[in-house]
């Protein structure tokens, strides 16, 4: 094997930005070539992130760099970190762009559906391989403007005011990334992530700027991944369509935002700094109320994409909390997390997406008996469910176990008390969805009617809406049970951490 | 023996798995495989000792077959085999109705036959797990796949026992959770004994061990969390009660015996502490569960609070592996018979309920007899019970715990008044007929087992002693005692007119203030919306100020560009006015 593939990392990106091109340029009515060509590129991209997993693993770390001017490079590198958001960004593109086949299935503007969608995965991996500040700001910007029109795609007056309070919220945000870069490339004058030096120099003569910097750099983030006071516009961005939703809340946006978080902490400013500095602990107790606010607002809400919206912003704080809780088991927590809570995540969402174009379901006091109808899509949701509250044997049980542990090995017993809270409320919430899923007599029982029924497959729906619910739900009861297995997200996100922490 | 082991913990799944293919294409059934689920699991108990370990499972899996979990399998095994073979003859007539179309008995039987095994997996699980995942998928596994088992009947106290299950569950979960955490992250252990060593070392040691017996004590019936018990048991068809009374509850005390440093040297006085506490919480439950128990209307409430009764005593008896160490390592192998005799007394009693319910066209003294033997069992006097009360008795004696002793006894008296209580109630709601062969077949056989538990059970060295003659005067006197004072209280009660007790005895006491905390909270919600609501408004209302007024001097830079030559001209003009006066000056 050759020392540098430079061509992989920019390959791996390019296959979905050359597929979104392709798409823009077919007309509306090509539908089996835009069907090839989406999922094409999607296995394309699998197995050439696979390739850099493997590649990580023996060690190499390829870097593709060049210089736009003077002092400013744009560099794609395939770390332990960025591989493994890339990893989960791809698998799950797969999956939900088969989702999203079936879900569009005779609605209208695929084309500018999908070629969106593709330049918003495109972004995605940009970020999960930006090697330096720079190229990260300009995916993350890119993520910001490809998602609009997937927000607003209805079209309606809702969607179109939703997509308005987005736009509002992560533009913003993105001024003040912005801000924070500059400040600091002024300061620094170099923009790379992994510096040589790092910023401990800076610390004696700079310690209040280093801080707004941070404060700055992670205040942008924060939008993104929707920690309170700061989420206002999650929720509202429900009116997408349910791909949509499951793309923004397992992967792209929401994940984007934690991700970059990670990547402040522990390539930037690096974990003892950023611990000399007391900001994690500052971000713990904001990422716990964030915790505890997201599972009380998730209780009072009626509809399911909502209550699952609160869910996600309750659930990315994990994330965060993970990473300030300074220790290695709190760093295998988050990034664990990163993955489990994608898969888990993803799966919720495309379950409430068949039981809305499936049965009409969009209240939860609706979905009484649905398990009857459905099965295998309400045993894919009631895993997902499970995985959020936590227990064994899925891939929630084993983040949860690791943050807990961290939260002890940091002394931070308080943390302990959040996440069982968490628990109890994440128990509150989602038990009675599943109670009423299959203990409930509904419409399948000659209870009633479904709000709007259709008959979309053979199966209990159409095969295309059903299969990625059934893998991803399997995908995250395999993380929990086999986690010990080589290449689960667990012994990947060890990887990482070893590597953060031994260096 | 591998296959074994392996086959144990899968044949239930593949059960489960079978059961939903049959639902998928018909009726659900009762047939041979089902029956068998628990069948390899009770092989594995009786084939011996044995570990096993596999680093891919979860956080690594470690899965043994101790002194201490075979023969816990073993009667945990056997209660599940019988119950199911009862369960066929239950579900009988339920069965009939399904196939003759009855759509919504046949949605309750397809629940029932699919998470039976379900539950019997999680709870064989954890009683072979050496790891903490294992052990907590097992208790979370049996805990949620029970509710269903609770809530069969779906009548409204079905859902108020099913309710009262799932909270004080999920609870109890939060509890463990809360508890583990603390005791593992001391030693990042991610085994069994990592635990009972955090708890011993940690200066904090004695608040992981509080957390994690109120969390199990919620299955075991902690005086306090047991509230979930009286109301539950009499709801659940008579197979789940017996599982949830034999089997399951012991889960709660074999967590107690596995995670808490009991007996081991080096115990921090606040351990021993409490230790105390324990005792006096166990002794507490053991006696007031008995009065309260004897008050009620349901046979199977009454056998509830048994439980709860005989749960106490337990308890108190694993407290003294926190105040005498030298006590354990000789009370321990008795508190395994004790528990596991009690599992297959009481299983036979709550499947005698329903027996007592379908008569079979025996000889009455015959069949009333057959009722109250597990019973007479129970309270010590009789068979096996002899045995299981003097084997603990025996330890206690020989370390000179003679007040914990006259205190047990004391309960066996509660024990007995209510088993005749139990029988006195079954013999008011009797009734002949409508009974099946496999029915009766489950209760006999759990009948003979519980007499013979001694003989069978795989129990660790030095656990059986057997009484002499005096001692055993000692151990039979509470019987006739609890019956006497049992008839007296029934002719006091008559005479007073007084009335049965509701089951559930605090839970009405918790929930006013429960509710009372809902209500708040959803008042705190509202006004927190309201705030939220004019706080936006407000800060709207502020940026529209804002905007207008920066509209306004915008406008303010167009009138000043348009006047642009006339302003300088004034400027100019006024510029050289002053530089004149300078000047001159």
């Amino acid at each position: 094997m050759t020392e540098n593939m430079a061509w992989l990392p920019l390959a791996a990106l390019a296959v979905s930005l050359v597929a979104a091109i392709a798409i823009f340029s077919l007309p509306e009515t090509a539908r089996p070539v835009r069907t090839v060509i989406n999922l094409g590129a999607a296995v394309c991209k699998v197995a050439l992130v696979a390739l850099m997993v493997g590649r990580v693993s023996l060690g190499f770390e390829d870097t593709f760099s060049f210089q736009i001017i003077g002092g400013i490079d744009f560099v794609l590198r395939a770390d332990a970190l960025g591989v493994m958001f890339a990893g989960l960004s791809s698998i799950l593109w797969l999956c939900t762009t088969v989702y999203a086949i079936g879900y569009l299935e005779g609605a209208a503007n695929r084309k500018r559906f999908f070629g969106f969608f593709s330049l918003c995965v495109t972004s995605t991996l940009g970020i999960a391989l930006a090697g330096n500040l720079f190229t990260f700001l300009i995916f993350y910007e890119m993520l910001t403007l490809s998602t609009y029109p997937l927000v607003v795609h209805a079209g309606t007056q809702k969607a179109l005011a939703a997509g308005k309070v987005y736009l509002r919220y992560t533009l913003s945000a993105g001024v003040v990334l912005l801000l924070g870069v500059v400040i600091l490339y002024s300061l620094t004058g170099d923009q790379s992530f992994a510096s040589e030096q790092g910023l401990d120099r800076y610390l004696d003569d700079h310690r209040g700027l280093l801080t707004l910097v941070f404060a700055l750099l992670v205040g942008g983030l924060a939008v993104k991944a929707a920690i309170v006071p700061l989420h206002g516009w999650l929720p509202r961005a429900m009116v997408a369509p349910a791909p949509v939703s499951a793309l923004l809340h397992a992967v792209a946006v929401v994940k984007a935002g934690a991700f970059g978080i990670l990547r402040i902490i522990y390539d930037l400013y690096g974990i003892e700094l950023s611990a000399l500095l007391g900001v994690t602990t500052v971000l713990a107790v904001i990422a716990s109320i964030t915790i505890l606010y997201g599972s009380l607002r998730a209780i009072t809400q009626a509809e399911l994409k909502p209550r699952l919206a609160y869910s996600t912003i309750s659930q990315v704080s994990y994330i965060v909390l993970g990473v300030c809780l300074v220790g290695p088991f709190g760093t295998i927590g988050a990034l664990a997390h990163l993955l489990n809570q994608g898969l888990m995540k993803v799966t919720l969402f495309f379950c409430a997406g068949s039981y809305a174009e499936e049965l009409g379901i969009h209240r939860i006091d609706e979905m009484n008996g649905a398990g009857r109808r459905m099965p295998l899509t309400s045993l894919a949701f009631t895993v997902g469910a499970l995985g959020m509250m936590g227990l064994p044997p899925t891939a929630g049980f084993i983040t949860k176990w690791y943050l807990g542990i961290g939260a002890i090995e940091a002394e931070m017993l308080w943390v302990v008390a959040v996440l069982v809270a968490s628990t109890l409320l994440n128990a509150l919430y989602f038990l009675p969805i599943v109670y009423r899923l299959w203990f409930c007599q509904g419409p399948a029982h000659g209870v009633g009617q479904w709000p709007d029924e259709q008959r979309l497959g053979r199966l209990e729906t159409h095969g295309w809406l059903l299969w990625p619910a059934v893998f991803t739900a399997l995908a995250s009861l395999g993380a929990g049970l086999l986690a010990g297995l080589p290449f689960s997200p667990l012994e990947w996100a060890t990887r990482v951490a070893v590597g953060e922490y031994l260096p | 023996m591998t296959l074994v082991f392996v086959m144990a913990l899968l044949w239930p799944l593949c059960v489960a798995l079978r059961s939903t293919w049959q639902l998928v294409r018909g009726y659900p059934a009762f047939d041979l495989a089902w029956l068998s689920a628990a069948w390899p699991a009770l092989v594995l108990a009786f084939l011996g000792e044995g570990a096993w370990e596999w680093p891919a499972w979860m956080l690594g899996g470690q899965w043994a077959l101790d002194d201490l979990s075979r023969p816990w399998l073993a009667f945990t095994a056997l209660l599940w085999s019988l119950a199911a073979l009862h369960a066929r003859g239950y579900f009988k007539a339920a069965l009939t109705r399904a196939r003759q179309g009855d759509e919504e008995q046949c949605y309750k039987l397809a629940r029932f036959v699919l998470l039976w095994p379900l539950t019997f997996a999680g709870n064989a699980l954890l009683i072979v797990s050496q790891d903490i995942a294992s052990f907590y998928l097992g208790f979370a596994l049996m805990t949620f796949a029970a509710y269903a088992l609770v809530l069969h009947d779906r009548t409204d106290e079905a859902r108020r026992g099913a309710r009262a299950y799932l909270v004080l569950a999920v609870i109890g979960e939060g509890l463990i959770l809360a508890g583990l955490f603390w005791a593992a992250g001391q030693e990042q252990a991610s085994t069994l004994a990592g635990v009972r060593e955090g708890i011993l070392i940690s200066p904090q040691g004695v608040w992981m061990a509080l957390l994690l017996w109120l969390g199990f004590g919620v299955k075991a019936g902690v005086l306090g969390l047991h509230v979930w018990l009286p109301l539950a048991h009499p709801v659940a068809p008579a197979p789940a009660s017996a599982v949830l009374s034999g089997a399951m509850i012991k889960a709660g005390l074999l967590g107690w015996l596995v995670f808490l440093p009991l007996g081991e040297e080096g115990l921090s006085p606040a351990l021993v502490a409490f230790g105390e506490a324990m005792l006096v919480a166990g002794l507490a439950a053991a006696f007031l569960a008995a009065l309260y128990g004897v008050c009620q209307r349901h046979p199977k409430a009454v056998l509830a609070y048994s439980s709860i009764s005989q749960m106490g005593m337990l308890t108190a008896l694993v407290a003294m592996g926190l105040i005498d160490i030298e006590l354990w390592p000789l009370l321990w192998p008795g508190i395994v018979l004790f528990a596991g005799h009690h599992a297959l007394a009481k299983g036979a009693l709550f499947l005698g309920t329903s027996v007592s319910e379908h008569l079979p066209r025996w000889p009455r003294a015959l069949t009333w007899a057959a009722l109250a033997l597990p019973g007479l069992s129970l309270t010590g006097a009789f068979g096996a019970g002899i045995l299981a009360k003097y084997s603990v008795k025996h330890a206690l004696e020989e370390m000179h715990h003679t007040p914990l002793i006259l205190l047990l006894t004391l309960a066996a008296v509660g024990t007995s008044a209510l088993v005749g209580a139990c029988l006195w109630r079954q013999w008011h709601q009797r009734d002949v007929g409508g009974g099946d062969g496999f029915q009766l077949a489950g209760w006999g056989l759990a009948i003979l087992a519980t007499l013979s538990v001694p003989w069978w059970l795989p129990l660790p060295e030095e656990s059986v002693h057997v009484p002499s003659l005096a001692s055993f005067v000692e151990l039979a006197w509470p019987l006739p005692a609890g019956v006497l004072l049992l008839a007296a209280g029934v002719w006091l009660g008559k005479r007073l007119g007084a009335k049965p007790l509701a089951a559930g005895d605090l839970w009405w006491l918790y929930r006013r203030p429960a509710l009372g905390v809902v209500a708040l909270c959803a008042g705190v919600a509202k006004r927190a919306r309201r705030a939220k609501r004019a706080s936006v408004e407000r800060s709207l209302a502020l940026e529209t100020w804002a905007m207008t007024h920066l509209t306004r001097a915008l406008e303010g830079e167009t009138w000043l560009r348009r006047h642009g030559s006339g302003l300088m001209m004034v400027f100019a003009v006024l510029l050289a006015l002053l530089l004149i006066w300078e000047g001159r000056g």
